[in-house]
């Protein structure tokens, strides 16, 4: 034992395990605590609670849910407006402080406090602004926009058309993500190196065919880090939108499993109805992320730097 | 002056006022809600709502059917409004004080009633300093555990900073440092973690953790708000450790220094401000979550659970709940602040 | 002080990479050594070898009579001025060169002194208390060599050290360099791939092509005699000119000749071809030795390409067989582009290569 432990291709075995033993933390953690639930839930989803035997009845109620088709539309529009809004929300205020005028450190700062607003407390200054008695009606009839007596339901109301809500929740998520999306892409913008620009301005550029012709094409893997990431949360809205309209008002995909988790427990539909939800919810999101990573060439080139 | 500079200033100028718009447009939520949480709970319900706080009320005492009557000063109506007829004391003290939210004693009320009574006038006025944390103040004590609350939600995030700190960042030094088979899938593999809906995680952990003894406990929370951070840690750092070049550790190394001192002493202090803000996102990750603490949380909720209640709860009063969610975000927006120089740093990888 | 000795080393990067094969070197007590040679030649990975930074493929290195092939950095007692220097940009200078003695756990005078000192040998002394981001690239290098010295290394490694800097402060840290190596007598083993740091510098110099030595010698018999025509092409500026040429025996002389020319070989050159058994060769001329002659003497003529005056010395370029050659002349007489020319070759100095092994055909004192 000793000759081995001492031996050189025993040593040199070892270091290239190294990197395989640092790793290996990560790997249990997450077999503790994201494996095992979600074996859990997949071995949930594909049972039958009466007999305990296979089933794929969860998914058919799932389907059956009057409510799943609204709740998946709602979520692919909210998923395709808000990401691309926010997308070139974050890139145009990225630009602008990438320009490192002066005191835009103390802009950043001050731009980026949505991102560090808890959920709960963006959704108490929305409700409190959005109710008709709120301070957004009250700022328009300060500025004289709203007569005396006049409010808008912005949130209620039986004329609250979905497209409203929708528009509403989109603008107020876009709100509170936007700064989170600006600083991964701003990072990227700071590792392009000046010349690179300077020398399309050199050679005749002006400041958008510079942009779309230089700038983003050097970003594009850091553009695709940002959108993933966003990609895969905004599917997965909900607590906005319940902490404003409440349950069942503007059905999304994650909102029904908190809903038939939380909202009607106890019943054997409750928690088919979650799991079935859960396990459909993830197969979108690694579809639609994989999707984007696909079209967006990430599989064709890789970089090491995000 | 020439024309030249003229323009040059104006163009200046006009692109202070198009940042400042954009700021005041951003944050003008913020400052409602900052202002929500300094109101009165009288203010709080009126129409049109005041664009500021009051720095004091002003009062007017009279004779009313009951007793005495107790008139405050309307800013949007710019008259008095009638507010109370009692002939107990204590219950204008109190009205005062927490409806009004302002400032004051039984012996200043007295003494107040006592010029009405000697002056021999129909009524007299009056002003007090208005309390501008009353509402704090009662989020705090009429909350039902709302310190406590806040000291486990500190707990939480500072458990959850540590676990990813330390298991994700191990991981990303590998990522950076280490050529090895399976890599890139590996490294893609820790973002697929955050394609599986949280809150679906969190309903199976409520019996995981029961077994482990840490339902309801900050731990159990903690731990799986790690889950969460693990994977956007590792890349983080990964971003960061391959921003610093292997040549100052190599440096170390033939100097004298052991791996692990080479670390210790060159690696990570120049990986600290990108460390830092990395702990902002665990920081933030977990002091902002509610969902999972509400399902795995009973009798010892977190603060945002707290808040969460607040706002849809039986108490819910929009100023309370202003407070509520100023109190909360105040921690994170600090700790942002002292961040900000290095959030840069954590998606680039940064230059030594 | 002592020996390096480099025997069999190896290293391969995964299953087809080789960056250094099979390489026996011996570095002497206090040489200058340097390693030269194009890029991705293998010398970074030789020096990081021996550093300890890159793990032995196979073969063996050894300090003095110590083996440290298997040895990790630290125990080597080795030290080493890094291409990107490496200064720790979180440390003030001081502490960039106290830490390795802290290292070494000395005392906090002892440390005082030395820092004290080797910055006084490297004028940095006034800089002690600045953070290497307020200086100059000169500055940090001059850095990173104090830092190296002050720890009294065995072997003393450099990558390309001076590569980040212009070129009048290459010049310059050049000879300051050599300097401190006469004080502090430390084997130093020195990587380029700049020919002319190198022989200015070098005790010896190694010339390495593809992980394999081409040549090893003083920097005048690695141009004198160069081994091959890798060497004599690499070695100079600007490089060997070389000829195709053949092998005749006419009037009882050797003579070598080529479409353009026809050469009469001296008695000397005539005796180290006489061992030749092929008949084609090629004949490399240094610059130098290309003459101006008259055109009585020429052994061609030829119009000149283009001149590039030097100020001591001009070099001008004429076309060859398709090639360009370079003679570098006198600046007198002056001679433009477009000028007739007459040129004969210097055969005391002329090179002789074998087409097919590109080796020098050997001369007999030099076998
Ligand atoms: N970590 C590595 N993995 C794979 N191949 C490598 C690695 N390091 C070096 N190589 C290869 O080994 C060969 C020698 O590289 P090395 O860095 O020693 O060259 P060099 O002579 O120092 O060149 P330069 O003058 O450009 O610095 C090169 O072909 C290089 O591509
Ligand atoms: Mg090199």
């Amino acid at each position: 034992m000793v000759n081995v432990l001492h031996s050189k291709s025993f040593k040199r075995r070892q270091k290239k395990i190294v990197p395989y033993l640092l790793i290996l933390p990560v790997v249990i953690y997450y077999i503790f605590f994201w494996v095992r639930p979600v074996i859990n839930v997949l071995v949930g989803s594909f049972t039958d609670i009466n007999t305990g035997g296979f089933t794929l009845g969860n998914f058919a109620m799932v389907f059956q849910d009057p409510t799943f088709w609204p709740a998946f539309w709602n979520t692919a529009i909210i998923v395709v407006v808000s990401v691309t809004l926010e997308f070139f929300a974050a890139l145009a205020l990225a630009l602008l402080i990438n320009r490192k005028f002066w005191g835009s450190s103390y802009f950043l700062f001050l731009v980026i406090i949505p991102m560090a607003l808890p959920a709960v407390a963006a959704a108490a200054m929305w409700q409190t602004g959005l109710t008709p008695h709120g301070w957004l009606n009250s700022l328009l009839f300060h500025l004289g926009i709203l007569d005396e007596g006049q409010k808008i339901f912005w949130l209620g109301g039986y004329d609250a058309t979905k497209a409203r809500l929708l528009a509403i929740i989109i603008l107020v998520d876009a709100w509170t993500v936007i700064p989170s999306v600006m600083i991964i892409l701003l990072a990227g913008l700071q590792n392009i190196p000046k010349e690179a620009e300077e020398a399309g301005y050199v050679f005749g550029g002006n400041y958008f065919t510079v942009l779309r012709k230089i700038t983003i094409p050097m970003l594009s893997s850091t553009i695709q880090t940002a959108v993933i990431l966003r990609l895969i949360s905004a599917i997965q809205i909900w607590l906005i939108i319940v902490l404003l309209l409440g349950f069942g008002r503007l059905p999304v995909l994650v909102e029904r499993i908190v809903y038939y988790h939380e909202e009607v427990p106890g019943l054997d539909i409750s928690y088919q109805m979650a799991t079935g939800y859960t396990v459909i919810v993830s197969i979108l999101v690694s579809i639609a992320a994989f999707f984007y990573l696909y079209v967006s060439g990430a599989f064709k080139h890789r970089e090491d730097a995000v | 002056m020439t024309s030249k500079s003229i323009n040059k200033a104006a163009r200046k100028t006009i692109f202070y006022l198009f940042v400042t718009t954009l700021l005041v447009g951003i944050l003008l939520p913020v400052y409602f809600l900052v202002t929500l949480s300094f109101l009165s709970t009288r203010e709080a319900y009126q129409f049109p709502l005041p664009m500021t706080p009051a720095l004091k009320t002003d009062l007017k005492l009279g004779y009313g059917e009951r007793g005495y009557l107790l008139s405050v000063w309307e800013r949007s109506e710019d008259d008095y409004a009638t507010v109370l007829d009692t002939n107990d004391l204590d219950k204008m003290r109190v009205y005062i004080q927490s409806i009004l939210g302002t400032k004051i004693t039984d012996e200043e009320l007295a003494e107040q009633i006592a010029r009405l009574e000697s002056s021999g006038e129909e009524e007299v006025f009056f002003t007090q300093p208005r309390n501008l944390l009353y509402n704090y103040e009662t989020f705090f004590r009429v909350t039902r555990d709302a310190v406590p609350a806040l000291m486990r939600s500190i707990q939480i995030a500072l458990i959850t900073i540590v676990i990813s700190l330390v298991i994700g960042g191990m991981a990303g030094y590998a990522f950076a440092r280490y050529l090895f088979r399976g890599r890139d899938a590996l490294k893609f593999s820790v973002l697929f973690v955050r394609m599986f809906p949280g809150v679906a995680i969190a309903i199976p952990m409520v019996l995981i953790l029961a077994n482990m003894g840490l339902y309801d406990q900050p731990m159990g929370l903690a731990l799986i708000y790690s889950v969460g951070s693990i994977g956007l840690t590792v890349w983080i750092t990964a971003s960061i450790f391959l921003g610093i070049p292997v040549s100052m550790e190599e440096a170390a190394q033939v100097f004298g220094a052991t791996k692990l001192q080479s670390f210790v002493r060159i690696t990570l202090p120049l990986a600290f401000p990108g460390l830092a803000a990395a702990a902002m996102y665990a920081f933030l990750g977990a002091w902002n979550e509610t969902v999972a603490a509400i399902i795995l949380t009973q009798f010892n909720p977190t603060f945002s659970v707290v808040v969460y209640q607040t706002l849809l709860g039986a108490t819910g009063q929009v100023n309370l709940a202003a407070a509520g969610g100023i109190a909360m975000a105040v921690p994170a927006v600090f700790f942002t602040f002292f961040i900000r120089k290095y959030i840069n740093q954590m998606w680039g990888g940064m230059r030594v | 002080m002592a020996e390096v000795y480099l025997n069999h080393l190896t290293k391969r990067f995964g299953k087809n990479v080789v960056a250094v094969n099979d390489l026996n070197l011996q570095v002497h007590d206090r040489e200058f050594l340097v390693l030269l040679g194009p890029s991705g030649c293998g010398k970074t990975t030789t020096m990081r070898m021996i550093a300890g930074l890159e793990e032995v493929t196979e073969g063996t290195i050894f300090l003095g009579d110590r083996e440290i092939t298997d040895l990790p950095p630290r125990k080597r007692n080795v030290s080493m001025v890094f291409q990107n220097y490496a200064v720790w940009p979180h440390m003030t200078v001081y502490d960039n060169i106290a830490y390795p003695l802290r290292l070494k756990k000395m005392s906090k005078q002892e440390i005082d002194k030395i820092v004290k000192d080797v910055a006084e040998m490297t004028s940095i002394g006034e800089l002690l208390d600045r953070y290497p981001t307020q200086l100059s690239g000169g500055q940090q290098q001059r850095v990173a060599v104090t830092r190296a010295i002050a720890v009294y290394p065995e072997v003393f490694l450099m990558d390309e050290p001076l590569s980040n800097l212009d070129a009048k402060l290459r010049v310059a840290m050049r000879t300051e360099l050599k300097a401190i190596h006469a004080k502090t007598e430390a084997t130093t083993i020195f990587v380029t791939h700049d020919q002319s740091e190198a022989m200015s510098v070098a005790d010896r110099i190694v010339i390495m092509r593809e992980g394999e030595i081409e040549q090893m010698g003083t920097p005048e018999e690695v141009y004198d005699n160069s081994a091959n025509m890798f060497v004599a092409d690499f070695i100079g500026t600007p490089p060997t000119n070389f000829f195709d040429g053949e092998i005749r025996r006419a009037n009882g002389t050797l003579h070598v000749v080529n479409p353009r020319f026809d050469m009469a070989l001296s008695p000397e050159n005539a005796a180290l071809l006489q061992a030749y058994g092929k008949r084609d060769l090629v004949i490399g001329v240094r610059p130098e030795n290309i003459l101006l002659v008259d055109e009585a003497d020429a052994l061609l003529s030829t119009d000149v390409l283009v001149v590039e005056p030097q100020g001591s010395h001009q070099v001008i370029s004429f076309e060859f067989a398709n090639k360009i050659v370079k003679i570098v002349a006198p600046t007198h007489p002056p001679v433009s582009a477009g000028d007739r020319i007459h040129i004969d070759f210097n055969q005391r100095s002329l090179h002789f290569f074998d087409p097919q092994t590109t080796q020098a055909i050997d001369r007999p004192e030099s076998g």
